[in-house]
């Protein structure tokens, strides 16, 4: 009973997502397509934070999708739908390359390298001259399907839904297991087996594939790109800020984060036209100091399983209570 | 014997180069200098903080920006040059710094290294936007004669104003040194720097040490802030890339070469001049400091494999 009710609410939300352009009109709609980017975005990021690598990226392979998507609609007169797929590929393979050499940096120096990753993108992309439309960009013929607002939705909601799932693989297999051993203690991680670059490498790729279809997705969407709209530090500011505030290293976390700061952010937007991002600084910084496990890490209990393992380390006495 | 020899090695292939430039184009030896003076003057306090607090602090880019705009305001509504305004800058910004140890910075120490990077990007985010909210994106500059200042050798003429960051640089970079190795407080940071539980124990107050470095830097980053307000234009994003800049010396020189990083950011601001006095690249010179960590990691990491 319980175990359906677990199923039946995330249905139900997908439901509900599903069925919400019949429900609502143009501009609500448009805004949560707004936030079903971000929160694709917030989910593929958590994904990577679940190995302890905190990127600052997500703009460079968001951007880095968005202009693989257009040239290879331009250049390769690729269908829209497939240059997505294409975007996602060609953010995974510059990610997988890239990995091989910044994969091997840790925590801090990681960190930093995929920060300046946004701004090596957008440098290359503004230089590229006509191949890549230079400092002006680049503008489609005409927006993926017409432009109509509800296959707009739907689109990025599949990219929602393939995020949530590829979090949910992230957190079912063993490859959770893999990677928080890595974030717990390296050390101990390598030495019980796990081949610490491999995990990385796969969980690298995997969220910057996301990052790559979704940057896909919003130029199609919108029918441009140049380099300071798909580059912009926002794509990376806000899904960091919704995953911290929804709850880190779980899939409902980023989608309830993202709900509610997106929903939020519109409304800012409006209000304060400069400067209205100073509010998710500020929120990032709150969220680190008084909550850190999020909004839903305050409401999930601890888990049973480690609520388990520490009433055994209690009982077992020995090594385990010393270290316990 | 390898260090020296590969110390020596560089020496020498830097003289080189220095003398290709000096031939091909004078003055992007000389820009090139002038760059790295500003990009080393605003890394040391970033090292400073790295080597002793043990935090990268990600607004350090934004602190220079908040200095610098403090400056531009007090500079223009008491009618005084900037370099007046520096002292009392510096001190606003050390209280500053002092608040945001002690607010934010102290609660984090102790949590995963990650939770101190997210907390200085989000507190980096909230400096650079809250300018935008209060002043908008509209940039501000000075105009003071004495910065077009120029010399000429030869039949080359260049400004010589910049050459105070380097000198900046140098005072920033010894006189942090000096004051580190010869005073009470100095030897007392550099030990917490090394090991805080034995610096503890030995009766070293380890926090009040880490809020006086901190507060420190963001004093030195303040009083370049206002040194840079002389120069440049200022609009709330102007300190972001200085903060990549700054860590990616700050990781070429190695933790705790404070003085180590002048002579990196020599590499970084003639590699820099150079691809900007080539025509055809001219846009290229912002990778640079990228395709400086990838090799500094590359080259470490050989060096860690094969030890």
């Amino acid at each position: 009973m319980r175990r359906l009710a677990r199923f039946l609410g995330p249905l139900l939300l997908a439901a509900a997502a599903i069925l919400l352009p019949f429900a609502v009109g143009a501009y609500p709609l448009a805004v949560a397509r707004t936030v079903l980017v971000y929160m694709a975005l917030a989910l593929s990021w958590d994904i990577l934070v679940r190995s302890g690598q905190i990127s600052f990226g997500i703009a460079g392979f968001f951007g880095l999708g968005a202009y693989a998507s257009v040239l290879a609609d331009l250049h390769a007169s690729l269908s829209p739908v497939l240059s997505i797929l294409a975007a996602g590929a060609a953010a995974a393979l510059v990610a997988a390359f890239l990995g091989l050499a910044i994969l091997r940096l840790r925590a801090t120096y990681f960190s930093i390298t995929t920060l300046a990753l946004a701004e090596i993108f957008r440098v290359v992309i503004h230089n590229g001259g006509d191949f890549t439309g230079g400092a002006e960009g680049v503008v489609l013929p005409k927006p993926i399907f017409g432009g109509d607002s509800r296959q707009l939705y739907w689109l990025a909601l599949g990219a929602v839904l393939l995020a949530c799932l590829c979090s949910l693989v992230f957190q079912k297999t063993r490859l959770r297991l893999a990677l928080t051993a890595i974030r717990n203690d390296e050390t101990a991680a390598k030495s019980n087996g796990i081949h610490i670059f491999k995990y990385l490498m796969v969980a690298f790729a995997a969220s910057s594939f996301i990052q790559g279809i979704v940057g896909g997705i919003q130029v199609q969407s919108l029918g441009f790109a140049t380099p300071e709209s798909v580059f912009d530090p926002n794509y990376t500011l806000l899904p960091l800020a919704m995953a911290l505030l929804g709850g880190i290293y779980s899939t409902p976390g980023p989608v309830l984060g993202a709900m509610l700061l997106g929903v939020a952010a519109e409304f800012l937007k409006l209000k304060i036209p400069y400067g209205h991002l100073v509010v998710y600084g500020i929120i990032i910084v709150l969220v680190i100091l008084f909550m850190p496990r999020g909004l839903f890490g305050l409401a999930r209990p601890d888990r049973p399983s480690a609520a388990k393992a520490r009433s055994l380390l209690r009982k077992g006495g020995g090594e385990g209570s010393s270290r316990a | 014997m390898s260090l020296r020899r590969s110390a020596m090695l560089a020496a020498a292939g830097g003289a080189l180069a220095a003398a290709a430039i000096l031939v091909w184009k004078p003055t992007v030896l000389v820009y090139g200098v002038q760059r790295a003076g500003l990009y080393a003057a605003v890394a040391i306090p970033m090292a400073l903080v790295l080597g002793i607090v043990h935090i990268v602090n990600l607004a350090h880019g934004e602190l220079l920006m908040v200095a610098a705009y403090l400056t531009y305001f007090g500079a223009t509504l008491l009618g005084v040059d900037p370099y007046v305004a520096l002292a009392p800058t510096a001190v606003v910004m050390a209280a500053l710094g002092l608040a945001i140890y002690n607010l934010a910075i102290k609660h984090t120490l102790k949590a995963p290294e990650l939770n101190q990077l997210i907390l200085t990007f989000g507190l980096g985010i909230a400096l650079s936007q809250g300018v935008n909210l209060v002043f908008s994106s509209q940039s501000f500059k000075l105009s003071l004669g004495y910065v077009s200042a120029s010399a000429t050798i030869g039949d080359t003429s260049f400004g010589v104003y910049d050459f105070a960051f380097v000198a900046a640089a140098f005072a920033i970079g010894y006189g942090l040194r000096l004051f580190l190795t010869r005073t009470r407080f100095g030897k007392a940071a550099l030990a917490v720097g090394q090991n805080p539980r034995g610096a503890a124990i030995v009766g070293i107050d380890v926090n009040r040490t880490y809020g006086i470095v901190f507060a420190l830097a963001v004093a030195l980053v303040g009083a370049v802030g206002s040194m840079f307000l002389t120069k440049q234009a200022i609009f709330p994003d102007v300190g972001g890339p200085y903060t990549m800049k700054s860590f990616c010396l700050v990781a070429m020189a190695g933790v705790g070469n404070i003085t180590g990083i002048i002579y990196c950011s020599l590499v970084l601001g003639v590699a820099e001049a150079a691809i900007n006095g080539l025509r055809g690249l001219r846009g290229w010179s912002d990778i640079v400091f990228f395709a400086i960590i990838v090799a500094t990691i590359l080259a470490r990491s050989r060096a860690e494999s094969r030890r």
